[in-house]
């Protein structure tokens, strides 16, 4: 069996020593995964090194994990595969890195505390249904694609790659997080829930809700279970600013609402434009700007006036809102109706409850059974064993 | 002499508060022997935003683009890592399904254009991606002048241009997350291993966030620093603007004095092949780009 | 000291469906478990849970397939409760906001499943077990003022009273390894099975039988341990499960010769026939050099439509892909039966209760006896659900009818003289404890099997024996007390042990064969002889054996054909 080197951040606390790394040579199929590694060298050398695991199988979310620098599961990375990354860089001989999650305080070796950093932000998104009066007689009756779409969220095994990954968290630990934020979409789309519109309005207007992620696309690189939490944070903002025409403090609603204006007028961005526009559609507008609002116009300012000096903005007609050309010809007008076929329809593709057709072709026999005709009745209860 | 002929999107913010990086990117690509057809009735791939607004109006727009680039017959090119990463979501949407596919393209007819999947030749790559992969590294080595040589580079991707993994193409092209440390090498520069290389600038959340985006840029930026870079150098220009234009900012959000120069990547790229400081718009940074002129002058003991 | 009305240990779906079953009774509860409650082994089953929901099925129906697929052992009293119960339970769950699956009308939709009459399983793609956990955990968490969780907090032993009555138990708080005694008027075990006493297993490390091994310590009787379910279809290298409902969507069962080999042996029910009947086939196919080298059979998905494998077989796909490099749209994958669920574990009547006053056990820890010699697929989750809450509520009633009694102090302090001197043992004599558990996993697979003969269970018993002796000097490496797994790792073995020893006692003690006990010295179930539970009560040198009789209600034993 191929011979394996996992370096391990090791941190036992009652040594009274820092954390250090150790090495550690396991031989194991190279099919098997890095906790396996880490069992290995748990059984036959040291007993001490610690590592949360129960399933093995990617399900029960124990054992969340740095490999190589990137958050993951222990389980599901495979050793060999591990062994190749850590050396795609530097040749044949680097070890396989090993390290507790990020954005969590470590409690010993891989062990981290996720009660004060994951926990505390799920149970911050209230997160349980809040249904409207007493629940029906039978099922709720509901579209069948809106389960799916929410299961998605539901697929979720709170294993913390997501919150070790994300950056955002790392200059900001208030932010409630894409685990807790995927875990509140679970419950704003789900149609039995009646308290979409509160929840959207508690996470638009907290400083650290769904305007505070950086859409890095981290935590989707991270889930191992396709959750893709910023797509679902993406769409938390679809519909806290399209669908509940929240106006949040923190300009999020009012950037997206400038931006997507601007394009509609000009075709490509004008920058200065959208300053304005996102931090106080009031001075053109009808709309009275927020006191944060001017706050930001006045905050970007200097930034301005240092591109200015530069030469940066090619000259000052660069810096009034407004003056950036328009697309050629009758282009700009082509735009414009797209703009108007698209706010018709708005059709949302999801690709998790539709998947992807070229990697769907139907299978040659049209005649696979449906799981009810697979059923035959029940045989007398007559024959041998 | 390249025979590459590519239709180019040059987006939006090139051609506004980083000009330097549209005049740089035209003077690199004559020098390379690129030929490009600049796509001027394209329109804003809607950095992610519009899609926060309504995907389908985000996925019309940008097979719009497509649209336009496949009339042209040529592969597209893109010198915007979120300009790459928009464009790529929406096209697999486009891909995903071929009833929503017409149904987009129902807006696209009135104009005379359709998005056709999988047509032969067409591809949508950002600069660094054609460099490595179409171009190549001989011929660029080759093409080299004035190698940027005892230059620290350190390099910074760009999240839209390295994730989601699954949107990527790294099943084709397994090495797109190592292409600016391969392209600095072949430059003749060194590469600068520090924390921030694939990292987020913070720039989609700078209006409404300006903590937490001030706060990555910085912490970027000191990481580089501490690890000795004497400049960084991004294929996209809104982290350029965050890391470049928003650093004075950064140095009061991080309480800590910074002063490093962040390049386009086709001014790199310029450089190594003989184009001058000034020719390239490094004048217009805001960081200053004299410590680097000065290391490639031999001026700063290496 | 926490003291709780009702106090419960574990929480997977039994254990969080018995705290708040109680809670509603307006009691205090506590609820404990060595790890957090997501990671519980719940999380595993995938396909779906079964009810006589929909129009045209009835509990009856359920019922009789659930007292033939356990081979007649199953008391059918147990069974017809959890069958007339199990609608209401599923319109509980979604209500409180479980994302069942739903038909084009947008109600409740069912998927097949073995040995069923009836397309009567509901699920939530083939996650159902971890999306009914998550949601019964979001009911934890808004109900947190009634119960308080103890979270990473490791049981070491029950404590009785002076009188015999269940009075509380030992606890070891993981991350500091502090040790407490909680106080408890009740305890409901809620512990889980015991599979890790065989590997491979598809069960999860956690599940060492702590609860079944500590009832059985203080007295309790344990039941059927000899019924272990080998389930059809896990992964050959590292017994990972594939969900029944792949076969239930429509998956076939092929061998080397690309022949569907179950139309031999359950030509109408194929590969839904029920599992002991399956894992047999299949055992059969590859005992007779009809299988892959490798030990295997193929289970073939691609013959599902990949629109359907996408919406309900997306655990599969993610299993296939990351744990055997296999895409299984494209091509079929090895499996062979793996050792799965144990139907055996503390007797208890139907409302969870033991023969120890203030003692229950609900789920897998727990015979009532609903599974008998075999359990249906999708019956398992209902058993945790139905009998969980049934014993929240039976304690929560008696916890406001009795006054407890305390329990002995001196329970804590030989609990901890207990680990000091296994922390303390020189680690130069013996051996590693994980050598004696690797030890103990092979000789089990190897010969308690799918089929079994006297002398292959004489010689794992000897072995389990031996192990025992072994394990008593086995020694570990950490010393400390934040964290300290490779202690909890020797304490569990020594509750697998126990387990293991019933097992093989049962298993070599019943002379027929019936469900998953398959004796080739004895092919034939014996009704005349064998129509009765073995009871299994531990004795000073080994478990004392006694008998139950079978509780028949409306169906008398029959020949069993799929």
């Amino acid at each position: 069996m191929p011979d394996y080197t996992l370096k391990v951040r090791r941190y036992q606390p009652e040594s009274g020593e820092g954390a250090y790394w150790q090495e550690f040579k396991v031989d194991l199929d190279p099919d098997l995964s890095v906790l396996d590694g880490l069992l290995q060298v748990r059984d036959r050398e040291d007993g001490s090194l610690v590592v949360r695991c129960s399933c093995r199988a990617a399900i029960c979310g124990s054992c969340g994990m740095k490999i190589n620098g990137r958050s993951t599961l222990g389980c599901k990375t495979q050793i060999a595969e591990a062994h190749e990354q850590a050396n795609r860089r530097n040749g044949g001989t680097e070890p396989i890195v090993v390290e507790p999650m990020a954005n969590m305080p470590v409690i010993k070796d891989l062990v981290t505390d996720m009660e004060s950093t994951h926990w505390t932000k799920i149970r911050r998104v209230t997160p349980w249904l809040l249904p409207e009066g007493d629940p029906p007689e039978r099922e709720y009756v509901v579209p069948p694609e809106s389960m799916i779409d929410i299961t998605q969220s539901m697929a979720c095994i709170q294993c913390g790659a997501c919150v070790s990954s994300c950056l955002s968290l790392e200059v900001d630990p208030e932010f409630i997080g894409p685990a807790a934020l995927a875990k509140a979409y679970r419950f704003v789309g789900d149609p039995r829930d009646a308290e979409a519109r509160g929840r959207l309005y508690d996470l638009a207007q907290d400083p650290h809700g769904i305007y505070d992620c950086t859409h890095c696309f981290s935590c989707v690189d991270a889930c191992p279970k396709d959750v893709a939490p910023m797509d679902q944070i993406m769409r938390l903002r679809r519909i806290a600013g399209d669908d509940h025409d929240i106006d949040d403090v923190n300009n999020g609603r009012r950037h997206e609402s400038a931006f997507t204006k601007i394009i509609e007028k000009k075709g490509t961005l004008d920058e200065s434009l959208l300053l304005q526009e996102s931090y106080a559609q009031g001075v053109k507008g009808k709309l009275i700007p927020t006191p944060g609002a001017i706050k930001g116009l006045v905050g970007s300012l200097p930034t301005a006036v240092r591109g200015l000096r530069t030469g940066k903005m090619r000259s000052l007609a660069k810096l009034i809102p407004g003056v950036h050309e328009k697309l050629p010809g009758d282009a700009q007008e082509h735009v414009q109706r797209i703009y108007t076929h698209a706010e018709e329809h708005r059709e949302e593709l999801n690709l998790y409850i539709s998947g992807e057709e070229e990697l769907e072709p139907e299978p040659d026999e049209a005649e696979t059974p449906t799981p009810e005709a697979a059923i035959e009745p029940e045989p007398d209860e007559e024959g041998g064993r | 002499m390249s025979d590459l002929k590519l239709a180019y999107w040059p987006g939006c913010v090139s051609r506004g508060f980083t000009p330097e990086l549209h005049g740089s990117m035209a003077q690199v690509a004559e020098r390379l022997g690129i030929e490009l057809v600049t796509l001027d009735r394209a329109n804003c791939c809607g950095a992610g935003v519009i899609a926060e607004h309504n995907t389908e109006l985000a996925d019309t727009l940008n097979a719009r683009t497509f649209a336009l680039a496949q009339s042209t017959g040529l592969a597209m090119m893109n010198i915007c890592s979120t300009c790459q990463g928009a464009q790529s979501e929406c096209q697999q949407r486009l891909d995903a399904d071929s009833a929503y596919r017409a149904h987009i393209n129902e807006a696209l007819a009135e104009e005379g254009l359709e998005y056709a999947k999988d047509k032969p030749g067409f591809e949508n790559k950002n600069f660094l991606w054609v460099l490595v992969e179409d171009y190549g590294l001989d011929q660029l080595k080759a093409k080299v002048t004035r190698p940027v040589a005892g230059l620290r580079v350190g390099p910074f991707y760009g999240c839209y241009i390295i994730r989601p993994r699954h949107r990527i193409g790294y099943e084709d092209h397994p090495e797109r997350d190592l292409y600016l440390e391969r392209v600095i090498e072949t430059l003749g520069g060194e590469v600068v291993e520090y924390d921030g290389a694939r990292k987020c600038c913070g720039f989609p959340v700078i209006t409404m966030n300006r903590e937490t985006s001030l706060r990555q840029a910085g912490t970027h930026i000191g990481d580089a620093l501490d690890a000795g870079a004497d400049c960084l150098v991004t294929p996209c220009p809104l982290c350029h603007l965050n890391l470049d234009m928003q650093q004075p900012e950064a140095e009061k959000i991080t309480g800590r004095e910074l002063g490093l120069a962040v390049l386009h990547l086709p001014q790199l790229v310029g450089l190594a092949l003989g184009f001058e400081p000034a020719d390239l718009g490094m004048g217009k940074h805001i960081a200053s780009t004299e410590w680097v002129e000065a290391r490639l002058a031999g001026g700063v003991p290496v | 000291m926490p003291r709780h009305d009702v106090l419960v240990i574990g929480a997977g779906l039994a254990g969080q469906r018995a705290a708040l079953a109680a809670a509603e009774e307006g009691v205090s509860v506590g609820i404990v478990s060595k790890v957090h409650p997501v990671r519980s082994h719940s999380n595993a089953a995938q396909g779906g849970i079964n009810a006589a929901l929909q129009e045209g099925d009835s509990w009856e129906s359920h019922a009789f397939d659930t007292v033939k697929g356990s081979d007649y052992l199953g008391d059918q009293d147990a069974i017809e409760i959890m069958c007339r119960e199990a609608p209401e339970e599923i319109l509980h769950l979604e209500h409180l906001g479980v994302t069942f699956h739903r038909n084009d009308e947008g109600r409740l939709g069912t998927r097949a499943f073995g040995g069923a009459s009836q397309a009567r399983t509901y699920y939530v793609a083939d996650i159902t077990g971890q999306a009914i956990m998550h949601v019964l955990y979001e009911q934890l968490m808004k109900h947190s003022e009634l119960i308080s969780r103890y979270e990473e907090y490791f049981t070491t032993g029950l404590v009785l009273d002076d009188d015999g009555n269940c009075a509380g138990a030992v606890m070891r708080n993981v991350s500091d390894g502090t040790m407490e005694l909680f106080e408890a008027e009740n305890v409901i075990l809620a512990t889980g099975g015991n599979g890790q006493v065989w590997q491979p297993t598809t069960n999860a490390l956690i599940c060492t039988g702590d609860g079944i091994a500590m009832a059985y310590r203080v007295g309790a009787p344990l039941m059927d341990m000899e019924m272990i379910q080998y389930h059809p279809t896990t992964l050959a290298k590292k017994g990972f499960l594939i969900t029944e409902g792949a076969r239930g969507e429509g998956a076939l069962l092929l061998n080397a010769k690309g022949e569907r080999f179950m139309e031999t042996y359950a030509p109408n029910k194929m590969e839904l026939a029920s599992r002991d009947v399956v894992s047999r086939a299949e055992q059969t196919e590859i005992n007779e050099g009809r299988g892959f080298p490798d030990g295997t059979v193929a289970l073939d998905i691609t013959v599902v439509p990949r629109k359907r494998i996408h919406e309900a077989l997306r655990e599969i796909v993610l299993v296939g892909r990351d744990f055997a490099g296999v895409d299984i749209t494209r091509e079929p994958i090895r499996i062979k039966p793996g050792n799965h669920y144990a139907m055996g574990g503390v007797k208890t009547d139907v409302n969870g209760a033991t023969s120890i006053p203030g003692l229950y056990a609900a789920g897998e820890a727990a015979c009532v006896s609903v599974h008998g010699g075999n359990r249906l697929g999708a019956n398992s989750l209902l058993d945790t659900l139905i009998f969980g809450r049934r014993a929240g509520q039976h304690s929560a009633t008696r916890a406001k009818q009795i006054e407890a009694g305390r329990p002995s102090s001196a329970a804590l302090a030989d609990e901890e003289r207990r680990i000091a001197e296994l922390i303390g043992r020189d680690r130069g004599k013996g051996r590693r404890a994980s050598e004696v558990r690797k030890e103990l996993g092979e000789a089990m697979d190897q010969h308690v099997a799918v089929f079994r003969d006297a002398e292959g269970i004489k010689t794992a018993l000897e072995t389990v024996k031996r192990l025992q002796e072994e394990s008593r000097s086995a020694y570990i490496d950490d010393l400390g007390a934040v964290f300290n797994q490779d202690v909890l790792g020797a304490i569990e073995l020594g509750f697998m042990l126990d387990c293991a020893e019933c097992s093989c006692v049962a298993a070599l003690h019943r002379t027929e064969s019936r469900g998953a006990q398959y004796r080739t010295d004895f092919p034939e179930r014996n009704d005349e002889e064998w129509l009765k539970h073995i009871d299994l009560t531990r004795d000073s040198d080994g478990p004392e054996i006694s008998y139950s009789p079978v509780t028949i209600t409306q169906w008398q034993p029959m020949e069993r054909t799929y």
